[in-house]
């Protein structure tokens, strides 16, 4: 009995320290969404979507900054989610074993964890100096580099989850192996891959240093796509820092559609991957 | 139903089963097998295997665990060639040509000899296209024609009548035992000449395990069915002959009858009379 009390014990502390850690993960997570929408809320009025960014001391909105943000992110994902969901797969079905499919692996997770302002800094040097100027194309080509490893790795993650047994099956049909992986492969994993996708796409649509160095920023309203671009995230970071009230209060703003943004990606990422789950 | 039998782009040669323990008889064989050796790696799992198995005959290979019936089985349509560090050597006679070489066909071979698997494998599509999938590889059909063929393989599977109704519906939506028969639908719909069964119905219940059994007596009339099993009464009610495995070796191959009454290694009679296994 005496050791039965003592597990008792043991499990209460346990469980006491367990929830205690995560109620302080949630009680921050909550109060950065509760200042989030008690200061950025009030700046959420059509005028944010339907006027440019304004000089200090006057009324404007963020138009042209959300514009570049949805523009850039755009080229980037749809540039860089063909590269890696091929590489992925060449990864995952094609080089199992060989020497250059291991350093493959191990440079893209090297890249996957790389922090971003070191992106922003080589696209600078290829793309912002040749070329003398910032512009909207070298904001999305380093937003497309942050994004392609992650579509890559989830990529190989999503097809290892394919059993074995499913390519054998094909196989033992004489499917040619193209067509297991565009027929069969593909489709078990397609809403894995789906997701990996919008996670790509959260994670870019909040990167700021890598813009600071390529897209800039711009005071008004712009689609030339080689000129230097207004976006959410350096928006935010130049109005913030302002002394200008207004500026601040469209900071909270455009943080707040950020961030609400991404929370929605996640949610039908979440709500894709789980139906891969009861679609078995 | 008959009109699936289809003749063998060649003709089937008397081949004499000569191996030690077995009854020296002529029997017409459509995969022979011969000094057959298979390594995972370096190790060594078939240990020179020769053996012929009859034209429209069900054979079953029966054994303990980790004897190498399965492997044999994977052998017959190379599917181990998936797994870069697989290999085999000697021969494998289909038709009397040897599948082994390296310049065989792989799918016109799996065409050939299609395959069923241990756990139900549908593929995450409708249960028409499931079927309509594995033809389209090799026939380019009407929609009525393609239509009449899914219906064809689904009643020579005894799924028809459970699936008519649905046929959009997700293959993964049926019952484990359904979505084994679907998978021989699916087999049977591209009109292989042999079959091969790993297991078929080790994962199912009882009702589905009969109905599959049912399902292969009908269709050892057209086709040649190898089936590797763990359970006796199995191989005993469904074969004609029965290979008895042991270590990688072929230890006894002969008529069922005489496997399960009268066998003659003692290995084999204490493998089915349940002393060890």
């Amino acid at each position: 009995m005496a050791s039965y009390s003592r597990r008792r014990t043991t499990n209460i502390v346990a469980l006491g320290l367990a929830g205690f850690a995560t109620f302080i993960g949630l009680f921050f997570l909550a109060a950065i969404l509760a200042t989030l929408i008690v200061y950025g809320g009030s700046a959420i009025t059509p005028r944010i979507f339907i006027q440019n960014t304004p000089p200090p001391g006057s009324d404007g909105g963020l138009l042209n900054a959300i514009f570049g943000s949805v523009a850039m992110t755009l080229i980037a994902v749809v540039v860089a989610t063909p590269i890696g969901i091929l590489a992925g797969t060449y990864l995952a079905e094609y080089s199992r074993g060989s020497k250059l499919g291991e350093l493959a692996k191990f440079i893209n997770d090297i890249l996957l964890s790389a922090p971003s302002i070191i992106i922003g800094l080589f696209i600078y040097t290829v793309m912002v100096v040749p070329f003398g100027h910032f512009s909207a194309w070298a904001g999305a080509a380093s937003l497309g580099l942050i994004a392609l490893p992650v579509i890559n790795r989830t990529t190989q993650d999503m097809l290892g989850l394919v059993p074995n047994a499913l390519r054998e099956a094909a196989a033992a049909l004489g499917t040619p192996r193209w067509k297991t992986m565009t027929h069969v492969i593909y489709r078990a994993a397609g809403s894995g891959i789906l997701t990996g996708v919008l996670l790509a796409v959260a994670r870019v649509s909040g990167e700021t240093a890598p813009l600071l160095f390529t897209a800039l920023n711009n005071q008004f309203w712009s689609t030339d796509l080689s000129r230097p671009i207004a976006n959410l995230p350096v928006v935010i970071f130049q109005f913030a820092m302002s002394p200008y009230q207004d500026w601040q209060r469209l900071a909270w703003g455009g943080a707040l559609i950020i961030t609400a943004a991404i929370l929605i990606l996640n949610i039908v990422a979440r709500l894709l991957s789980s139906s891969i789950g009861t679609s078995k | 139903m008959n009109d699936l039998a289809h003749s063998h782009a060649f003709p089937a040669g008397q081949v004499a089963v000569a191996h030690a323990g077995s009854q020296a008889k002529a029997l017409p064989a459509k995969i022979e097998t011969r000094n057959l050796r298979f390594y995972y790696g370096d190790t060594l799992a078939l240990k020179g295997i020769t053996l012929a198995l009859g034209d429209r005959k069900v054979t079953a290979f029966i054994g303990p665990s980790g004897c190498g019936k399965s492997t044999l089985l994977r052998v017959l349509n190379r599917i181990y060639d998936l797994y870069p560090n697989q290999r085999a050597d000697g021969e494998v006679l289909l038709d009397g040509r040897n599948i082994l070489n390296r310049s065989e066909d792989l799918n016109l071979l799996r065409a050939r000899v299609g395959m069923v698997f241990q756990k139900p494998t549908p593929f995450p599509m409708s249960i028409h296209e499931n079927i309509a999938f594995g033809i389209r590889l090799y026939e380019r059909l009407s929609k009525a024609e393609m239509d009449g063929r899914v219906e064809e393989a689904l009643r020579r599977a005894a799924l028809w009548s459970e699936v008519k109704d649905k046929l959009n519906a997700s293959g993964l939506s049926l019952s484990g035992g359904q979505q084994q028969r679907l998978c021989i639908a699916r087999t049977v719909a591209v009109k292989p000449e042999v079959i091969l069964l790993d297991e078929p119905a080790s994962a199912l219940d009882p009702i589905s395990t009969s109905k599959i059994e049912e399902l292969i007596d009908e269709l050892k009339r057209d086709y040649t069915i190898v089936i590797v099993t763990h359970n006796m009464q199995q191989a005993a009610r469904v074969s004609d002959q029965t290979a008895f495995m042991y270590l990688g070796e072929l230890i006894e191959f002969g008529d069922t009858e005489q496997i399960f009454t009268a066998p003659r290694d003692k290995r084999t009679q204490d493998y089915i009379t349940g002393r060890f296994g």
